[in-house]
């Protein structure tokens, strides 16, 4: 919920500081972060974890843990998430220290390979424990990197989302629509990363800034925890006259967003509006209209405004939200704030299931739903499903072993799992009534016949509103 | 059966839909033959918003336009407005090669395309280049550099760029009438041929025609189009504002700017109303004159100071000997022409398209000033083509280019 109070109330640290890390787990972690760094990210701490040395060295990140010592030496994990894992295991303690102390962590990983499929679990498993919220930002493999590998990032993928508060996913398939084909393949890569760190930066910024209306945890968390998300993130930043509407024109170009089109589509959106002393309600209120026309009737949108003097005269949007199938959705409660310790034996069952966990070989086709035992199929089912993400559980469920098949099964389950929605409707009109309360309604301004048409803005005014209301000329 | 030296104007406006049909004589003059109007429907700040409608009130206008003139109308010359409509100046360089020292007609094109030669963003593309200048090796004044010796030739030119796909539907929407449209032009460019005279252009003139929806507006200095832009605000928002802030209907909002607005303030005895009178034999209310005026000023010294402002950005203003010249629909307005002489703080003139032979009436109403202009335009390309440079020749390429990407 958009609260009013300046300091965000999280119950474990009330009145602490956030501190932020960011971990890039293996190789197209570390290059993420790479990103990260060259972009500048205030106040939070870069960790690389990875297996190779190399890559480890050539990596910028202030914080690094070489992890598989003795499995590895120093070389990758030959694409085996099983090695990747096992190494990570070995260097628990290492991993430990360099995550102790941090209250958000995000967790960058590219998925299929050995070190980011196997290791990235494990991380966030270790910093779950560690009482921090953790946010995984995955991306995962284009199609034509093949079935196994794509199984391989699946099945990580369904780990990640166990034990993260929320997993974003970037679909390398997707960031290559937006990317043009004779593009150079590094550029195309680079395009990936940036669009991370960019996301990575937003959601650090909209918990760090100090705001009038500020934006916290449960926040991101109901608006980033959706099934199978798929993130939309838009950032722009712009100054002059006309900066309120460029920066929500530059936010919705990016390529994650389809130019606002994805919006339409979301259950769920954080807007955040930052600048200096000088941004004016009529920008606010231009910004919010000009969004609203992107999101649908049921979309949930929650408002940020940070002042900053170091803005200047700039004025920067940030909007994040996911695109999932909406199953989950209102089942999950964004409160889950209270983070327990996870009892050691979770990390046994965790390690227990490791050998089956990635036997993608067994399954070539991860779109193709797998033969199953009928019981499994039965704890697949809608109605197991959401007791299962209950918040309660949700923390760290003991993942039993025939967990792997989730994945896929979830994946092309939806159709099967659409009545869910219907079914926890009740909790969702609820929510939604008192975020329209709560949402800053603006005294409407009427615009009389241009109320539907292109507005007409200039010098930050919006001219199809009467001249007389806005310069104050009182009519009798 | 369609004559050979026949124009046809057409204007989707945002309050009228209007064709003007006009002979070229053997002396050089243009008769308008025939004027065609009808109200528009579907079109909102110069743009169409409702194809299938504006479509129909585009065709009532043709046939009013063939009815009246006794001309089958195939070809038009279109009118473009909008507020996606942008423009900028860039100058254009092409260096001879060796062992070559006159310019030829290659040379004109070629320094045409490299001053079209900018990065505009995807959607758009451009819709005129219009010649100010050329230079040859660095000398100016130079009217007509075909034939002359030189090593470099520049020129200057005024590029006018706008949204494609919004482009499109106007012209889509005369082509579905089974017109061919012959040019398309932005309708300040159009204005100013219809209500500057030569020796006005020379001195130096900012034309503005402040229609329904839109206010155009383009500054000539030195005879050459230095400026032009369109303020997507127009006579609508004044009747919007009235209605808003008199709490009465649109219909009768228009009406009472038209029958009683006055744009200077004060000149209202204090506490003198005017009386509403309802259709329905109700004895209307009674509303304050000094409101109705404080809202109407409001807005149009708003829109005027905005025009004002774009103008002063581009340092245009002192270079603009000959005055305002108003013009459009709204320029009916009482006291307009004070209200702009202190703004602008230079002579104002409220102007009307430039007489012409045949229907006299078009001529007295500022409304169909941009029509005309059309017309005139249509005519100055073909009879004047160093002038127009090239238009007539690229207009097809060029409406054809819109459409092919």
């Amino acid at each position: 919920m958009v609260q009013l109070n300046r300091q965000y109330d999280r119950e474990n640290n009330t009145g602490e500081p956030i501190h932020v890390k960011v971990v890039g787990v293996g190789g197209a972690g570390s290059n993420i972060l790479d990103r990260v760094m060259l972009d500048g990210i205030d106040a939070a701490d870069i960790v690389a974890i990875n297996t190779d040395v190399q890559s480890l060295t050539a990596s910028v990140a202030a914080h690094k843990v070489q992890i598989g010592r003795n499995l590895t030496r120093g070389l990758g994990s030959g694409g085996d998430p099983e090695l990747g894992y096992a190494a990570a295991e070995e260097a628990t303690d290492e991993i430990r220290s360099v995550l102790q102390g941090g209250t958000v962590i995000f967790v960058c990983s590219g998925l299929g390979g050995g070190t980011g499929s196997g290791a990235a679990p494990y991380v966030s498993m270790i910093a779950k424990e560690e009482n921090a919220l953790v946010l995984g930002f995955v991306a995962v493999p284009f199609s034509f990197e093949g079935r196994r590998r794509c199984a391989q990032a699946e099945a990580s993928l369904a780990r990640l989302r166990s034990v993260c508060d929320a997993v974003v996913c970037f679909e390398n398939d997707r960031m290559a629509e937006i990317t043009l084909p004779r593009m150079a393949i590094h550029e195309a890569f680079a395009a990936a990363d940036l669009t991370i760190s960019q996301s990575i930066r937003s959601v650090t910024g909209v918990l760090q800034r100090p705001g009038l209306l500020h934006i916290g945890f449960d926040d991101i968390c109901s608006v980033l925890r959706n099934g199978d998300a798929r993130a939309l993130f838009g950032y722009g930043e712009a100054e002059g006259e006309n900066r309120a509407l460029d920066a929500l024109g530059k936010a919705l170009k990016n390529p994650l967003m389809n130019r606002g089109a994805l919006l339409e589509e979301t259950y769920h959106a954080i807007v955040h509006i930052c600048g200096g002393t000088n941004v004016t309600l009529g920008e606010v209120q231009i910004i919010m209209e000009e969004l609203n026309r992107h999101i649908n009737d049921q979309t949930q949108l929650f408002m940020g405004i940070g002042i900053e003097t170091r803005m200047g005269n700039r004025l920067s949007v940030s909007i994040l939200s996911s695109l999932g199938n909406g199953a989950e959705k209102p089942a999950v409660q964004p409160v889950q704030r209270t983070v327990r310790p996870v009892e050691p034996q979770t990390t046994t069952t965790f390690s227990e299931i490791k050998p089956e966990a990635w036997t993608p070989s067994v399954q070539p086709d991860p779109a193709a739903p797998k033969p199953v035992a009928h019981e499994q199929q039965h704890h697949v089912a809608p109605t197991e499903r959401t007791p299962e993400r209950a918040p309660d559980e949700l923390m760290l469920p003991p993942i039993e072993p025939e967990n792997p098949v989730r994945a896929p099964v979830a994946k092309t389950e939806p159709k099967s799992i659409l009545p869910a929605p219907a079914k926890s409707q009740p909790s969702a009109p609820a929510k939604k009534a008192e975020a329209k309360q709560e949402s800053l309604q603006f005294e409407p301004i009427s615009r009389g016949r241009f109320e539907k048409s292109e507005p007409t803005i200039i010098d930050g005014q919006d001219l199809d509103v009467p001249t007389f209301l806005r310069k104050n000329v009182r009519v009798r | 059966m369609a004559r050979e030296n026949i124009y046809v104007g057409l204007e989707i406006g945002t309050s009228k839909i209007c064709a003007v049909v006009a002979e070229a004589r053997n002396d050089g003059t243009l008769k308008v033959v025939g004027v065609g109007s009808v109200p528009a429907r579907g079109v909102r700040k110069g743009e169409i918003v409702d194809f299938e409608t504006a479509k129909r009130c585009v065709h009532d206008a043709i046939v009013d336009a063939e009815e009246k003139s006794d001309v089958e109308i195939s070809e038009v010359y279109l009118g473009i407005t909008g507020s996606h409509i942008r423009s900028f100046n860039n100058r254009g360089v092409v260096v001879l090669e060796e062992g070559r020292e006159e310019i030829d007609e290659q040379d004109l094109d070629d320094v045409r395309t490299n001053a079209r030669e900018v990065s505009l963003p995807m959607e758009d593309c451009i819709l005129h280049t219009i010649i100010q200048h050329y230079y040859v090796d660095g000398q100016n004044g130079v009217l007509n550099p075909v034939g002359l010796f030189g090593k470099k030739l520049e020129a200057d030119f005024h590029i006018v760029y706008g949204i494609r796909t919004r482009i499109q539907n106007a012209i889509r929407c005369v082509k579905e009438l089974e017109l061919e449209p012959a040019d398309v032009t932005i309708n300040s460019f159009a204005t100013a041929q219809a209500v500057l005279e030569k020796n006005q252009k020379q001195l130096g003139a900012i034309v503005i025609d402040i229609g329904g929806g839109t206010t155009d507006f383009v500054v000539y200095v030195d005879g050459a189009v230095k400026q032009s832009g369109v303020l997507a605000v127009g006579g609508d928002h004044v009747t919007n504002d009235i209605s808003i802030g008199l709490k009465i209907p649109t219909a009768r909002a228009e009406k009472l700017k038209i029958d009683e607005g006055n744009v200077t303030l004060g000149t209202a005895f204090p506490g003198e109303t005017i009386q509403l009178k309802d259709e329905t034999g109700f004895a209307g209310r009674e509303i304050e004159r000094e409101s109705l005026n404080q809202i109407i000023h409001a807005r149009l010294q708003e829109s005027l100071t905005i025009v004002k402002r774009q103008i002063e950005a581009d340092q245009n203003l002192h270079y603009v000997g000959a005055g305002v010249f108003i013009t459009g629909g709204c320029s009916q307005i009482r006291g307009l022409e004070h209200l702009a002489s202190d703004i602008f703080g230079m002579p104002v003139t409220m102007a009307r398209a430039l007489p012409m032979a045949g229907v006299t009436s078009a001529f007295e109403n500022p409304q169909f000033s941009t029509a005309l202009g059309l017309v005139k335009y249509a005519h100055l390309a073909q009879m004047d083509r160093p002038v127009a440079g090239g238009l007539i020749k690229n207009a097809f390429q060029r409406i054809r280019g819109i459409f092919r990407n």
